[in-house]
Order: C-alpha cells, then sequence, then structure tokens
C-alpha cells in the first residue's frame, strides 16, 4: 500500500515530464546500445581473427626441439682450477630428433577427455622444381584424414581432391602461389629435392588456397607415409603432433596435465602467437573503455536531470514530509524514477544495440576472404549491458534521491 | 477522559544564523480539545517558529512537546514523519498542493500514505470532504489549474483526510481574499465545534483572531497574554 502511493507519485513526475523522462531514458538506450554493439563487433574481430588464425594452427602442438647441445665434458671437468683449454671447431651432435613413436603418443593423448582432434606432421624444407625454376618452401607430410578434422583443410582445395592424397601416395598438393610460381597445373609433375640431397618427382593431385599468403607461396602437402618414405624415417616417425582441444582457452591447463608424461616440448597456441592474444585483449579492453564511457556519460545527464527535478520540486518534497512521508519514502520515489529509467532504457537498448549490429553485419567489406563486417552475439554481453545500464542509472539517481530525503521541511515552507 | 490536546512546556529555541539569537524564551501553554486557537504577534515574536515546533517539523528546541499525551521531544525523523501523517493536518499559506496532480490525488496522497483504509474507500473519504468543503466539481482537475481559493479548500481537504487530532495553519487565509477567508473561519469553527477536532492557526489578521475560541500574543519570544 505504501509502497505503491511511492510509485503512483513517482510515475507522476515521469509522465508529467515526459520529455525529460524520455532524454533520460534515450542516454541509457544509447549507452547500453552502444555497449552491445561495440562489444559484438570486437567479438566479430576476434572470432574472424580466431578462425584465420586456427585455419593453420592447432591449440597445441608437440615436437622435439632442435637444440643445440650445450654439454661439453671439459667445462665442466676443469670446473675449478685454472686450466686453459683452447678447442677450436668443435662439432655439435645432435642426439634425437623429431617424435620417434608418435603412435604410442597419441594413443595416450586419444584416452584424454579434452581431446578434439589429433594429427601427426612431418614439416621439413625442401626445394620444388620444375625445369630450371626452384623454390624453397616446407614439404608437409599429414594423416589426411586428422588433418583435415584440425584445419578443415579440405574445402581450400580448389583445384583437385584433399583425399586424393590417401590413394596416390605419390601425389601433392601445391599452395596456389607456389603452383603458379612453379608453373604446375593439376597432373603436373614437380620434383622436390630435400637438405639431405634426395629427391623425388611427385604429381599434383591438388591445388590449395588458403587466405594466408605466406602459406600459399611456400607450402605443399604430402601424404605422411612418402614423406616418411623420402626422409628414410621409420613407421611412427614424426616432427610434429598437432592437437586441438575443446576450450581453446583453456590450453594452459590441458599442456601442464599432459607434459609430465611426454618427453617432448609442447608449445600453446598463446604462447606462439602472444601477438594475437595481445591484440584480442586490446581490442577487448577498447571496445568496454568505449562502451562504459558513453554510459558514464549517460549517467551523468541522468543526474544532471535528477538534481534539476529535484530543485525544482523541493517544495513538494517538503510538502510531502510535513505529511507524513518520511526520508525513506521520498528516497523510494527518486530512486524508483531511476530505476524505471534505467529498465526501459537499458530494455530498448538491447533491442536497438542489437539491430545496430544486425544493420553493421551488412556493411561489405571485402578483404582477407571476409564479405560483410564482422559481428558475433555473445549471451553475458546482453546481460552485462543491462546490469551496467541499471546500475548506471541507480547510481546516477540515488545522489539526487539521497540529498532530496535530507530536505528540511522547516527551511522550505517557512521561505 | 483528559481535555488536553496539545501541552507545551518551557519552549527554547534559537536561531544560530547569520548570529545566535533566543527567538523562544521559555514558552508554555496547553491547548484543549475541539478548540479553535490563533497565535499572533508581531513579525520576528517568534509565533512561526512555535508553530513549527509545534507541528514536529522542527526538532531542534529545548523543553517538551506533548500531543494527545504523547510526548514528541526526542522521537526520530521518522517515528515524527508516522506521527505526523496520522495526527496533524496542516494548511499553509501558500496552499502547496502537488500540482502534477489532480485536486483529488492531492487530497487522497497522506492517506494512501497511511495506508489504513483500501484505495475505494479513500478516493469516498476524498470526495466527501471535497464535498464538505464544496469544491467536488474541481476534484478531476489538475491542483495547478484551480484558482488560489479552490487550492487554499483543496488544501484544507487534504489536511482533513486522515481525520487528524490536531489541524494547524501558518497564515492560512493570508493569500485569500475577504470572502473566502470568511469560508476558511467557517470550516475551522464548524470543524473545532462538531468534529472535537484542535484548530491552531498563526495569523496576523485580527479579525480572523478575534473570531477563534482563544488567542495568544507572542512578544519577542515570549507569550504577553493569553485571552480567552
Amino acid at each position: 500500500m505504501k509502497k505503491s502511493v511511492n510509485f503512483q507519485i513517482s510515475s507522476v513526475h515521469l509522465l508529467s515530464h515526459l520529455g525529460q523522462t524520455i532524454v533520460a531514458v534515450l542516454g541509457v538506450t544509447f549507452g547500453v546500445s552502444m555497449y552491445i554493439f561495440m562489444n559484438s563487433f570486437v567479438n566479430g574481430v576476434n572470432k574472424v581473427q580466431d578462425d584465420m588464425a586456427f585455419s593453420s594452427m592447432a591449440h597445441l602442438r608437440i615436437f622435439n626441439e632442435n637444440t643445440t647441445q650445450t654439454y661439453d665434458p671439459l667445462q665442466i671437468l676443469n670446473k675449478n682450477d685454472n686450466t686453459v683449454f683452447h678447442i677450436q671447431n668443435s662439432k655439435k651432435i645432435q642426439y634425437s630428433e623429431g617424435i620417434r613413436n608418435a603412435d604410442e603418443i597419441t594413443t595416450f593423448l586419444y584416452t584424454q577427455p579434452e581431446i578434439t582432434a589429433i594429427a601427426s606432421q612431418l614439416n621439413y624444407n625442401v626445394f620444388f622444381r620444375n625445369g630450371s625454376k626452384k623454390i624453397n618452401g616446407m614439404l608437409s607430410g599429414i594423416e589426411v584424414e586428422n588433418e583435415n578434422k584440425l584445419f578443415d583443410i579440405g574445402a581450400k582445395v580448389k583445384e583437385g581432391k584433399w583425399t586424393d592424397l590417401n590413394f596416390q601416395k605419390s601425389g601433392i598438393i601445391l599452395g596456389i602461389a607456389l603452383a603458379g610460381d612453379l608453373g604446375v597445373k593439376l597432373y603436373d609433375n614437380v620434383n622436390i629435392l630435400t637438405a639431405d640431397g634426395s629427391s623425388k618427382n611427385l604429381i599434383v593431385v591438388g591445388i590449395l588456397e588458403t587466405s594466408v599468403k605466406q602459406v600459399d607461396k611456400t607450402k605443399a602437402w604430402v601424404n605422411i607415409q612418402t614423406a616418411r618414405q623420402i626422409y628414410a624415417k621409420n613407421q611412427n616417425f614424426a616432427s610434429d603432433i598437432v592437437i586441438n582441444i575443446k576450450d581453446l582457452e583453456a590450453t594452459d591447463v590441458f599442456r601442464r596435465k599432459i607434459a609430465p608424461t611426454l618427453p617432448y616440448q609442447i608449445e600453446t597456441w598463446q604462447s606462439a602467437n602472444e601477438q594475437l592474444v595481445a591484440m584480442t585483449q586490446i581490442r577487448n579492453i577498447l571496445a568496454i573503455a568505449v562502451s562504459l564511457t558513453i554510459l558514464f556519460v549517460a549517467g551523468f545527464g541522468i543526474y544532471n536531470i535528477m538534481n534539476m527535478t529535484i530543485n525544482e520540486k523541493i517544495k513538494e518534497i517538503a510538502i510531502l514530509k510535513a505529511q507524513g512521508f518520511s526520508g525513506y519514502d521520498i528516497t523510494i520515489i527518486f530512486l524508483s524514477q531511476a530505476a524505471i529509467i534505467g529498465l526501459i532504457g537499458s530494455a530498448v537498448g538491447v533491442v536497438f544495440g542489437y539491430f545496430i549490429s544486425l544493420l553493421v553485419n551488412n556493411i561489405p567489406f571485402e578483404i582477407a576472404g571476409l564479405s560483410t563486417l564482422p559481428i558475433y552475439y555473445k549471451t553475458p554481453d546482453f546481460v552485462l549491458a543491462v546490469i551496467f545500464g541499471i546500475c548506471t542509472t541507480l547510481l546516477a539517481g540515488f545522489l539526487p534521491a539521497r540529498k532530496a530525503s535530507k530536505i528540511d521541511p522547516v527551511i522550505i515552507i517557512r521561505g | 477522559m483528559k481535555n488536553t490536546a496539545l501541552k507545551i512546556r518551557h519552549l527554547i529555541k534559537y536561531f544560530h544564523d547569520p548570529s545566535t539569537f533566543q527567538v523562544l524564551k521559555g514558552v508554555s501553554f496547553d491547548v484543549n480539545k475541539g478548540e479553535f486557537l490563533s497565535i499572533v504577534g508581531k513579525s520576528g515574536s517568534g509565533k512561526s517558529t512555535l508553530l513549527y515546533v509545534l507541528s514536529t517539523m522542527d526538532t531542534d528546541y529545548e523543553g517538551t512537546l506533548e500531543i494527545n499525551d504523547q510526548l514528541l521531544t526526542g522521537k526520530s525523523q521518522n517515528q515524527l514523519a508516522a506521527f505526523r501523517n496520522e495526527h496533524i493536518g496542516f494548511v499553509f499559506q501558500f496552499h502547496y498542493l502537488l500540482p502534477e496532480f489532480t485536486s483529488l490525488q492531492n487530497v487522497m496522497l497522506p492517506a494512501l500514505k497511511l495506508g489504513r483504509l483500501s484505495v475505494d474507500e479513500i478516493e469516498n473519504n476524498a470526495y466527501n470532504t471535497l464535498r464538505m468543503l464544496d469544491i467536488e466539481d474541481q476534484a478531476i482537475k489538475k491542483a495547478s489549474k484551480l484558482s488560489g481559493g479552490q487550492q487554499q479548500r483543496v488544501a484544507i481537504a487534504r489536511a482533513l483526510i486522515n481525520n487528524p487530532s490536531v489541524i494547524m495553519g501558518d497564515e492560512p487565509t493570508g493569500n485569500l481574499d475577504s470572502k473566502n477567508t470568511g469560508a476558511v473561519i467557517d470550516i475551522f469553527r464548524e470543524l473545532a465545534q462538531n468534529h472535537k477536532q484542535t484548530i491552531i492557526c498563526v495569523t496576523h489578521d485580527n479579525d480572523f483572531a478575534s473570531r477563534t475560541d482563544r488567542t495568544i500574543e507572542m512578544h519577542d519570544g515570549r507569550i504577553l497574554n493569553s485571552l480567552l
């Protein structure tokens, strides 16, 4: 009963200054919709970046690093005396290279529940040759199905078929720019020459286009069996094992979990691409900063309007108090006005923000495989926008409302 | 049954701004139930200050205030607000209605705040009160659209809605012509006689004072004489 009187008064206040109310509501609407738009836009950009990056990059990579041996027995044995020694042209010996027991490791990895896909790779630098043309590049021996599971690479093959690598062991798929540079077409021959001096003729069974120029220009794919044969490696050999897991943000947790069991290095995509992570975070911060600034300005507008209203109604407040309305009632009357402005503003802002985003999502933007500006909606952004919108208005309304509740009716009525 | 509606003892009050100045210098009197009392005095004599102490809105005083045998000195602002709502009605010199509300809503608000009756009952009571004051036809007009006399009647209706035991007026006719002044005095007399409501009005209108049951004259913060 008592509450409904206060709300009745606050709704009369809101309705009798409809123009002012609408301005206040629009302030919140603008802030909330900008928050949603900015965050959806940044999410879209982040997603495009991630999609691009993860088209050629796995969440984790296991490899045997080609470290230079630092073991020097002379240094160790004569550490404490003053012996002077001099060795020239010392030769380094690499004890192990690559992953010799790839099957064992993938079997172990498949028992981990976080895993979504695993693929073994055998990557080497080679020369691609066609007649007098000789181009330095990377030959990647891959497991045909698994590689496709990780990177959806089959969809990027422009000519030929990805799965042909399965059937044609002497088949090779070239990056589109590499094929152009070599001057080869589908079903032409191309010769490869390894650093060890072995060479092999392969048939082009596909031409592939990623949107990453560097990859298109230098990379080619063969069946991992063929690669092992070229390098004279056993059936379990791989240079890299790449893994995708369910949560791409949880790579570090997973790395720490499996690291003790594996005698190899494990690299997460974050540590390999710190610039990606940094850019993503900077964009997120930027979006939040801009949208919160807008909300803050809107809050300031509401604060001003409420303050004006209260100065205007100072006599009415005094009268209400004389008639027995307590300071608490007065606070409720004005705070509920702020709450209503916040609620309506936020609700309209959510709808408005969604439509602005939708509109922007239709603006043509034809660069790097995009057709329109990217937008990606996330539920938490909408929830946070509403929470921020309501909190800002409540805060902006609270200070004037408290001021109103402290008005001394005697001073106002006596003049 | 005791017949005292309001009792004050040794009221002392200072103003501190701009310099410390004693406004009330030990005022004591009783007001009976159903009495129509006027307080007169020159400006600066402390009569309005006294009224605002009686109204419970001003709590910065020494001495004691009792209304209906209830000691009000020392109670919290919120307790006093609730007490005012139930037991005291106000009529001010400048009607002070809420301009955005209709006459009816203005009258209903204190009763809605008290929350003792249903909205329908309150609306019915408000109509009856407006009818008694002969302005029922203005009920659904915005308060800001009424004439001065009409507004003052609505303000009186608002003061009456919770059937308070004490009605206080600060120059309630100060803004009205003689015809409307007469009407207001008649209403007050009728409330005091027939409804046993206590009326305390501050005025500087001697005609008004002469038509009340008792007049207290203030001078320099003291009661000069008390005429019956």
